[in-house]
């Protein structure tokens, strides 16, 4: 860079010898100037308060009804295509799968959830979701995509919601989009299968 | 900056933790040791040792700033620097108060610095004792001067190996820290995390191998295919040259082809072309092969290498396994007042830490067993013209190949072989006439048995009669075997022989229900192939006899639970599997192959699931469930027993709860008491003390009696007495719940004939429920 005689306006030296030369600016006006800016400033947080708290959710329907899982919890959506049942486990364990060489857990939510099996379902996906040690897969219809809701959007479970348990929803939206409380279902000792031979 | 801080101390503080475990677990090999009978100069150095390895500990507990731990060690200190000058004596009340003082101080290094384990109380008292002990007050009057060797030394010489690690001599102790130094050089330490994800790593490296077999079958498949295709070529060659020869005399003859001709004459040198084709890629399959082979080699080879080489370092030596036994041996002898030394050898030779996990609860088990019922009492030694101190051993050696032989012997009373015998008969376990003719050897091998105890009681200890079935299960699972042998003068001895790596995890593919399945092959006993003919219904219950002995017979699909088409074959595979003694056939569709297979545990959820142990990938990335043969015999008799006997649930299941008595004066323990076992499906009453007790009992029918000892008016004892005394109710199972777990009270349980003595600090629900179960 060439050295040119001009300073650049924005220099430090410019900046502090301003108010004293060039410009005559008298105390009210500073003062004036002053409140203006810190007005425009104070107005600032009013806006980032009114910014909303959004979910980011898969959503994917099972049987005729739309149930969301928030994203966080997804480690990722997989083609279902080859799978071992496990005899001798309750009927909403569906089975055994091997994906990269990990074993992992399909799980069957209608069975879990006791919900009525209506028309014809087509589980062909599973929703990889895990927390911590525990990873497991659940099956899906058809993967609906990614969708973003806000917060305050989520309305309580009806309480004459047919089949799942209240206790595992942790709202619904506008859309009817029935978001799953998956802490609590990945959490849940019900789901944990512990069986010895009885004699 | 204040988190990089936590994060160091608790750096630190793991650090500390092996430390600190490292000098506790020299005090008291120490002590222990000290408690043998030595030459005066062995004493001292060994004193010498654990002066130091307390100052030590010292040292480090003030660097992690653990002062409780610090006053402790201070305090040993000056009574091991009393010991060094000979101003204090060696008494058994001293030991009590150093072993009670090094408990404390490994109580305090596992707990986390803000949790103050002792309370200060406790702390102090320790302290308090061990002050008085430095000055020589603590059993000064007793003080037996052990320090100078009784004129009478032990009649048996004491083998040089019996004393492994007491690293008591001066000019042992020098050679061994020189060895130490220089084992430091070349050695490093790294923790067991990393190279158990070593192992898991070099294991997953066998689905490499897998992979490349199923490749080659795969190739040989498809060159079977070009094989079938060549053949049919070769068909076909003959006329495609018969109609060449006639086109060419046609030709020479100077005939006009035909347009047809032309077309097909084309077709023809297009199919040649193609089978040149064929030829050259058939030939490049075959190189291809050859590579594919050769990988599999290479591949099989360098994973097999690796993996051995990696279980290599995951050996350990027995040492590590022994060094907690002394001490636990000391315990154990001590609450049933006998005097027991242990001496063990072999601790050198490196095993597989896995097996010698699994093989820490073989040794309690069998270490409890040998204090339990094979030492005898002190006086009843003398009687027998033994030493007052039994000796335990433990010896381990080098056997075959590949395989450690350990002796694990006493010179107790042995086992009564009568009783042995009474005790299998009362549980079952043998018929009357078959007792008649067992054999010496049979009736040993009945302790191996579940549920055999020759215990007249219960304990927390032992008498349930599952120790040495545990035992067996654990060492057979290894791939290991035990045997006993015993003597009524010279004591018991278990011999085991285990391998020293895990082996590579071998499965036999079979199929049920159409269903691949694979079965452990160290547990298929054979497979043999049988006609429809040869399956004989006994007592509604399918057998078949191979060599003479009849054998259940039972569909491997029943058992899981799958249906299958009911079509019988006329010739059926049975797979014969074995486990806890018994033997079971499985019906299987067919057996496919034996291999080497990779196991995979399943995650939660599914924590345990029945019958089925873990998983598999297969080559082709399949997954197969692996079974659990344990399992699968345990449900085969289940199966078996609903197939026989159509009226057992009337008899067994929709009978009458029974009712239990709970006598018990605290209203706390009386509820908790009623809560465990109304769940378990009895019918609860409740009785305050003895005396309520005896006049409920007169007046109502009960199944059986749980009772406190300590209660106001009459005692469990007496209570026991009482009951034992009348007529009509001397057979009532009577079950004492306590809090005084000393062996007199548990002899006194004996004598008025209780039929279980359960300690309350030990009370899980389990335990009591298991125990009620075996009595009504």
């Amino acid at each position: 860079m060439k050295k040119t005689g001009r300073k650049s306006p924005e220099t430090a030296e410019d900046r502090g010898s301003l108010p004293a030369g060039t410009i005559e600016v008298t105390p009210e006006e500073k003062r004036t100037i002053l409140r203006s800016r810190a007005k425009s400033l104070a107005r600032e947080p009013e806006k980032q308060r009114e910014a909303e708290e959004y979910l980011d959710l898969l959503a994917f329907l099972l049987a005729h009804e739309t149930y969301a899982v928030e994203t966080v919890f997804i480690r990722e959506v997989y083609p279902l295509t080859e799978l071992t049942p496990l005899p001798c486990t309750p009927d909403y364990i569906f089975g055994i799968i091997n994906i990269r060489g990990q074993i992992l857990t399909i799980i069957d939510m209608k069975k879990f959830f006791d919900l009525p099996e209506k028309g014809i379902t087509n589980l062909n996906r599973v929703i990889v979701v895990q927390e911590e040690d525990m990873a497991l897969g659940i099956l899906a219809d058809e993967i609906i995509g990614i969708r973003n809701i806000p917060k305050s959007g989520l309305n309580p479970p009806l309480s004459t919601m047919t089949g799942i348990h209240a206790g595992y929803i942790q709202g619904v939206d506008g859309e009817g989009i029935i978001l799953l409380d998956m802490e609590r279902f990945l959490n849940d000792r019900q789901l944990i299968v512990h069986e010895e031979v009885g004699v | 900056m204040a988190g990089k801080n936590d994060a160091f101390m608790k750096r630190l503080l793991s650090t500390f933790k092996v430390e600190a475990d490292e000098h506790l677990k020299k005090i008291t090999a120490g002590l222990i040791d000290l408690e043998k009978d030595l030459k005066p100069q062995v004493k001292a150095g060994i004193i010498e040792t654990v002066f130091r390895e307390a100052h030590s500990l010292k040292g480090a507990a003030r660097a992690v700033n653990r002062s409780d731990m610090e006053s402790i060690c201070q305090s040993l200190e000056s009574v091991f620097s009393g010991l060094k000058r000979r101003e204090i004596d060696l008494s058994p009340p001293l030991f009590d108060t150093l072993h009670r003082s090094v408990d404390m101080l490994t109580a305090i290094t596992l707990s986390p610095p803000e949790e103050a384990v002792a309370g200060a109380g406790e702390i102090s008292g320790i302290k308090e004792k061990l002050a008085e002990a430095a000055v020589g007050e603590i059993g000064a009057k007793q003080a037996v001067p052990s320090d100078r060797p009784a004129p009478r030394n032990e009649p048996q010489p004491s083998e040089p190996e019996t004393f492994p690690r007491g690293p008591a001599l001066p000019d042992r102790e020098t050679d061994e820290t020189a060895q130490t130094q220089k084992k430091a050089m070349s050695t490093v330490r790294i923790s067991m995390e990393k190279l158990d994800s070593l192992l898991r790593q070099s294991e997953e490296m066998l689905s490499l191998k897998l992979a490349a077999d199923r490749h080659l079958e795969d190739q040989i498949d498809l060159a079977h295919l070009f094989g079938l295709w060549d053949k049919q070529w070769a068909k076909i060659y003959p006329i495609i040259c018969e109609y060449r020869r006639v086109q060419e005399k046609n030709d020479k003859q100077g005939g006009k082809r035909r347009q047809d001709d032309v077309r097909f004459a084309r077709l023809l040198e297009f199919g040649e072309q193609t089978h040149d084709n064929m030829k050259i890629l058939a030939s490049r399959l075959v190189e291809l092969r050859r590579r594919s082979d050769h990988d599999r080699y290479a591949t099989g080879l360098m994973v097999d290498n690796l993996l051995g080489d990696v279980k290599q370092i995951l050996m350990l030596p027995f040492s590590t396994l022994f060094e907690a036994f002394p001490k636990l041996l000391r315990d154990l002898s001590r609450d049933q007042g006998k005097d027991v030394e242990l001496a063990i050898s072999g601790g050198e030779i490196e095993i597989d830490r896995r097996i010698l996990e699994e093989m820490r609860i073989v040794f309690i088990h069998l270490l409890r067993n040998t204090i339990d019922h094979g030492i005898e009492k002190p006086e009843a030694r003398k009687k027998n013209g033994k030493p007052p101190r039994g000796i335990v051993r433990i010896v381990a050696s080098r056997s075959e190949s590949n395989r450690v032989e350990i002796f694990l012997s006493d010179d107790g009373g042995g086992i009564d072989l009568g009783s042995l015998k009474e005790a299998a008969l009362k549980r079952g376990i043998v018929s009357p006439e078959e007792a008649r003719n067992l054999t010496e050897q049979d009736v040993l091998s009945l302790v191996f048995q579940s549920g055999v105890s020759t215990s007249p009681i219960i304990t927390d200890i032992s008498g349930r009669g599952l120790g040495l079935a545990i035992v067996r299960e654990k060492i057979e699972k290894l791939g290991g075997r035990v045997a006993i042998e015993t003597d009524r003068h010279t004591g018991t001895v278990i011999r085991m022989t285990l391998p020293l790596t895990v082996a590579t995890f071998r499965g036999v593919l079979v199929t049920a229900a159409e269903r691949p399945f694979i079965i452990p092959t160290t547990d298929v006993e054979r497979t043999v192939r049988i006609k429809r003919e040869e399956i004989r219904t006994v007592e509604n219950r399918e057998t078949f006899s191979l060599e003479g002995i009849a054998i259940p017979l039972v569909k491997l699909s029943d058992v899981l639970d799958l249906s299958e088409r009911d079509d019988e074959p006329p010739v059926i595979t049975v797979l014969i599997l074995e486990s806890q003694g018994k033997r079971i056939g499985f019906r299987v569709d067919e057996v496919l192959t034996e291999q080497e297979i990779l196991i995979k545990s399943m995650s939660r959820p599914l924590s345990r699931v029945r019958n089925i142990a873990a998983a598999t990938i297969l080559g082709s990335g399949k997954v197969v469930p692996v079974l659990n043969v344990s399992d699968l015999v345990k449900s085969a008799a289940v199966s078996v027993a609903r197939s026989v006997k159509p009226e057992a649930p009337q008899a067994g299941g929709k009978a009458a709860p029974k009712t239990i008595l709970v006598v018990e004066d605290s209203i706390t323990s009386r509820m908790l008491l009623k809560n465990i076992l109304e769940t378990s499906g009895y019918r609860v009453k409740t009785a305050v003390d003895g005396i309520d007790a005896i006049s409920q009992l007169k007046t109502e029918k009960f199944d059986a009696v749980v009772s406190d000892v300590d209660m106001p008016r009459m005692n469990g004892f007496n209570l026991t007495e009482k009951i034992r005394e009348d007529k009509k109710i001397a057979e009532l199972p009577v079950v004492l719940v306590t809090a005084l777990g000393s062996r007199e009270d548990r002899e006194r349980g004996i004598d008025v004939g209780a039929n279980a003595y359960i300690v309350k600090s030990s009370f899980d629900q389990s335990n009591l429920l298991e125990t009620l179960r075996r009595f009504i």
